[in-house]
């Protein structure tokens, strides 16, 4: 008997293993497009997508033909969420579904634009929507907005929201910027005046999340509310039912506000929470679901030759990279990495060198069936893209670089230091290189650059980590806070909607995890740049994001020029469609968010 | 007898306490954080992490955690998951009859194929009969399940379609695939009738399931007529001029019949568990996909309480199994 309980242990025990480093993505994304979107602002955002076998522009530009009222579509998820309240949970199915349902005063549209949603227009100086100081923003609301329950919907379900954020036992996930706020005020039941403590740049970001009804309960009991499985919203859906590890339902909101115009025209979506993306994709070829959500590159060809199954795919905001550490490794969380600079990639001669030799392009149609864009920065899709130059490959230039910096071909063709900057001679040109382990994309991708780099001399040997392991905390010694490696890859997923906290997180020289700041930030290569700190905390003061966008452009140039960070390819964001469903597009996100135009799907 | 069972039952305290240790400890031991998911986000700060880790009781150590499961468990209250929030109870009330609803199916198909075959092969040991069942186990016991389960999608999901799609049966238009490859229930406006479609979903999950229990299910009644066979009063049997018929069902079949029941009842503890390869391969909403996926979220309370449900199973179902077996062999006696 007890040696049952043994073999019924170990079985526990491997499965639990089996369920290791599943690093999930961070959320962020829009809520339901719905008529012509009054676009601001910014620069004109070409539509980067990648491979699309359509070309979405906007919500606007679309099919001809009548839209078909009625009709059920089934989207096959292969991730279900723990929870849809927006404010407890992150997941990325999360963001996809409640996207259909709920909304924020703001949204962006395809492209990463902001638009308007519950807000009649987007506040800025010019309508007197933003306070001559930039602390005081007020959103007039459309008219007329209703809950999907009939009741009206006004500026007290605004207030409740930041208030259940706020309230400590509401265990809400994320307060950033919620913190920042001195008072919501109701001027009058629709419009919002949102006061700051302090200019808070991504103050359009911020009222992107949706709102809750104050009918959903207690704040102090946020966790409990039946809200969190039956959210109740301003979309063109509604939450009917949620049959757990099985399907959502989700039928039409006879309260839309387009609900004049026949929208939404489906009568029905049907999320269909599949376990597998193999399992999805043969409901998808057989005809048993009309959308299969978020699909890998690798993916992509198969789903190509399925008849009459369409793809749409565009640019993510995450994107893979080599961060290299250009301090001494030796040294624990050097506040000072100037002065103690890292023997080998300390020197930019160096790095370039690693660049040059690396081509990009062939990893993405090696291993990602060229449906992936090479990277440039961390600002290449969304209001504040900016079109950098794709690096050049050239082994020559590698090679001569590497000669200039002081690193001689060895007798075993790794070169080896005769006069370099900061490495003694005689120093093997050789550097360890870390990422997750049990990714088999990022494992082939290394086995490619470590053949690349061979070539001109620098030696890579291997060293990969679980990812709880390279993503661990200071207080857990990581070594990617405590500086204590020399070359990582992974790829973190910035806000869409804003750019800020990432590229301030990553890049300003205050953000270098040290003993000092207890390991905050996120600056792990170390990179110290006066006029790139400079751009950033002048970006995150202002308001404009026109000059905001010019101030991210310029410091992305000068990590382009100065390489503390090697981009190497762009994740796109897929899902595989019939044919028959119209209106279906992709959405520049930091997750696969396809929900936002639901109101403008139909079936033919 | 009731001595018997009063102290097999308080045995089994102290074994579920140390299994409920050792499974608590090895949950604390892997990797997964029910605060991963949140690691990644740039919206969430490092004091956002901290707060939520202290109101989820993930910075207590783990004896301190451990105690507090046990308190709250010895109440009667399973706690709450940590990603849902919501009641452990509740998530696994709702799971555990869609489980039922296949396992048991799946096991009682088995069953009823298996005991004919696995007698008729030991009855004409060596005939091709014989030959063909043994071969086609030792098949059905290697091959793997989860590409066994894709196979099956492939061929009656994806390439045969549906001869009845648009019938009254099957109101869907065509193109219908024959079996559906996934999910308990057809949704929307045109599913078959209720009984019709969750008989329709059943087959390919329960074909898939029954043949990964069905050659050991097989072998275990094969041998244990063959050893029956052999005995002294299958021969006496025989010898008093009673028909092959009576002797094999009505002498041999009860006798193997015991190892049967014992392996029967141990047997049933696992049906409640769910099946973590048929439900993930066709999306079947049960208890193996709830595990498995709470242990990728290291969602303690939920695993605990599955794990505990499982163990307490086994417990039980094992002090059945040893009565069972004196109630069929009088020559068992446990005082």
């Amino acid at each position: 008997m007890l040696s049952k309980s043994i073999r019924v242990l170990l079985g526990v025990g491997l499965i639990v293993m089996i369920g290791v480093a599943c690093a999930p993505a961070a959320p962020t994304q829009a809520p339901a497009a719905t008529s012509a979107p009054t676009q601001v602002t910014a620069p004109s955002a070409p539509t980067k997508a990648v491979g699309a076998t359509t070309a979405p522009a906007t919500a606007a530009t679309q099919s001809a033909t009548t839209p078909r009222r009625g009709g059920t579509v089934t989207i096959a998820y292969s991730q279900e969420p723990p929870t849809l309240n927006h404010y407890i949970g992150t997941t990325s199915a999360m963001w996809s579904i409640n996207a259909m349902s709920l909304e924020g005063l703001v949204t962006l549209d395809p492209d990463g634009n902001f638009m308007p949603q519950l807000s009649e227009a987007l506040p800025t100086k010019e309508n007197g929507g933003v306070s001559a100081d930039g602390l005081t923003i007020t959103f007039k609301h459309k008219k007329g907005i209703k809950w999907s329950d009939g009741t009206a919907f006004t500026c007290d379900d605004v207030v409740f929201t930041w208030k259940a954020v706020m309230t400590k036992e509401s265990g809400a996930a994320s307060t950033v910027g919620w913190t920042d706020l001195d008072s919501i005020t109701c001027a009058d039941p629709d419009t919002t005046v949102a006061k700051f403590k302090k200019l808070y740049s991504p103050y359009l970001a911020l009222f992107r999340n949706p709102i809750m009804p104050k009918s959903a309960g207690d704040p102090a009991n946020m966790q409990k509310w039946a809200y969190n499985r039956k959210p109740i919203g301003t979309g063109p859906f509604q939450l009917q039912e949620w049959a757990s590890a099985d399907h959502i339902t989700l039928v039409r909101n006879a309260n839309y506000r387009d609900a004049t115009a026949g929208k939404p025209y489906l009568d029905s979506i049907i999320v269909k929470f599949v376990p597998s993306v193999d399992v999805g994709l043969n409901l998808l070829k057989s005809g048993q679901v009309e959308v299969m959500w978020n699909l890998s590159e690798a993916v992509l060809p198969t789903v190509e030759k399925m008849p009459g199954i369409k793809y749409v795919s565009k640019a993510s905001t995450s994107s893979e990279r080599l961060v290299l550490n250009l301090a001494d490794p030796k040294i624990d969380a050097t506040p000072d990495p100037v002065n103690n600079p890292h023997p080998i990639l300390g020197d930019l001669r160096v790095r370039q060198a690693i660049e040059y030799a690396i081509n990009k392009q062939q990893i993405i149609d090696a291993l990602l069936f060229g449906k992936a864009s090479v990277a440039t920065s961390d600002v290449h899709a969304g209001w504040a893209m900016c079109e950098l130059k794709v690096s050049e490959f050239s082994l020559d230039k590698a090679k001569q670089l590497l000669t200039d910096a002081g690193w001689v071909p060895g007798a075993d063709g790794v070169r080896v230091a005769k006069g370099a900057k900061f490495a003694k001679d005689g120093t093997r040109l050789r550097l360890k290189y870390q990422t997750t382990s049990g990714d088999k994309l990022r494992e082939d991708t290394q086995q490619i650059i470590l053949d690349q780099l061979k070539q001109i001399g620098v030696e890579l040997y291997i060293e990969n980590v679980p990812s709880d392991v390279l993503f661990g905390t200071w207080a857990s010694g990581a070594f990617r806070r405590h500086g204590q490696f020399d070359i990582i890859q992974f790829s973190p997923n910035p806000d869409i909607a804003d750019p800020h906290s990432h590229m301030y997180q990553y890049y300003d020289s205050a953000m270098m995890p040290t003993a000092a700041n207890k390991g905050a930030g996120a600056n792990y290569s170390r990179w110290v740049n006066k006029d790139a700190d400079k751009a950033i905390e002048q970006a995150g003061g202002i308001l404009d994001l026109k000059q905001r966008h010019d101030l991210y452009c310029q410091s992305a140039q000068l990590i382009s020029n100065e390489l503390p960070v090697i981009f190497l390819y762009n994740r796109s964001a897929s899902s595989g469609y019939s044919e028959r469903l119209q209106n279906y597009i992709g959405y520049n996100a930091s997750n696969p968010d396809f929900g936002a135009n639901a109101a403008n799907w139909w079936l033919k | 007898m009731t001595a018997y069972i009063i102290r097999r039952l308080l045995q089994a305290i102290p074994v579920l306490f140390v299994v409920s240790v050792l499974v608590f400890a090895l949950i604390q031991v892997a990797p997964n954080n029910p605060l991963a998911i949140y690691q990644n986000n740039p919206d969430i700060s490092p004091e956002d992490l901290e707060r939520l880790a202290e109101q989820y009781g993930l910075n207590d150590p783990l004896p301190v955690k451990y105690l507090k499961w046990l308190s709250q468990t010895l109440r009667g209250d399973w706690g709450e998951s940590l990603t849902t929030h919501r009641p452990v109870f509740d998530e696994i009330a709702e799971r555990l009859p869609n489980t039922l609803n296949l396992s048991i199916i799946a096991f009682v198909i088995s069953l009823i194929v298996s005991i004919p075959i696995g007698v008729v092969s030991a009855v004409r040991q060596y005939s091709w009969f014989d030959h063909i069942t043994t071969t086609l186990a030792f098949m059905g016991h290697s091959v793997p399940v989860f590409w066994f389960g894709l196979l099956l999608i492939i061929v009656f999901s994806v390439n045969m379609q549906n001869p009845l799609a648009g019938t009254l049966l099957f109101p869907h238009a065509a193109p219908l695939p024959l079996f559906p490859g996934g999910g308990m229930t057809t949704l929307g406006a045109d599913a078959p009738p209720p009984l019709v479609d969750r008989l329709w979903h059943l087959v390919l999950p329960v074909t898939m399931l029954s043949v990964v229990q069905l050659p050991q299910h097989v072998r275990y009644m094969r041998a244990g007529m063959l050893d029956v066979l052999k005995m002294d009063y299958i021969r006496t049997a025989r010898g008093k001029g009673l028909s092959e018929r009576v002797v094999t069902y009505k002498h041999a079949l009860k006798n193997a019949a015991i190892p049967l029941v014992t392996i029967i009842a141990l047997e049933v503890p696992h049906l409640f568990n769910g099946a973590v390869f048929t439900e993930t391969i066709f999306s079947w909403p049960g208890m193996g996909r709830l595990f498995f996926d709470h242990a990728q979220r290291g969602d303690y309370p939920v695993l605990m309480g599955i794990l505990m449900l499982s163990a307490t199973l086994i417990v039980v179902f094992n002090l059945v199994a040893d009565i069972a077996y004196a109630f069929l062999d009088p020559r068992i006696r446990y005082d």
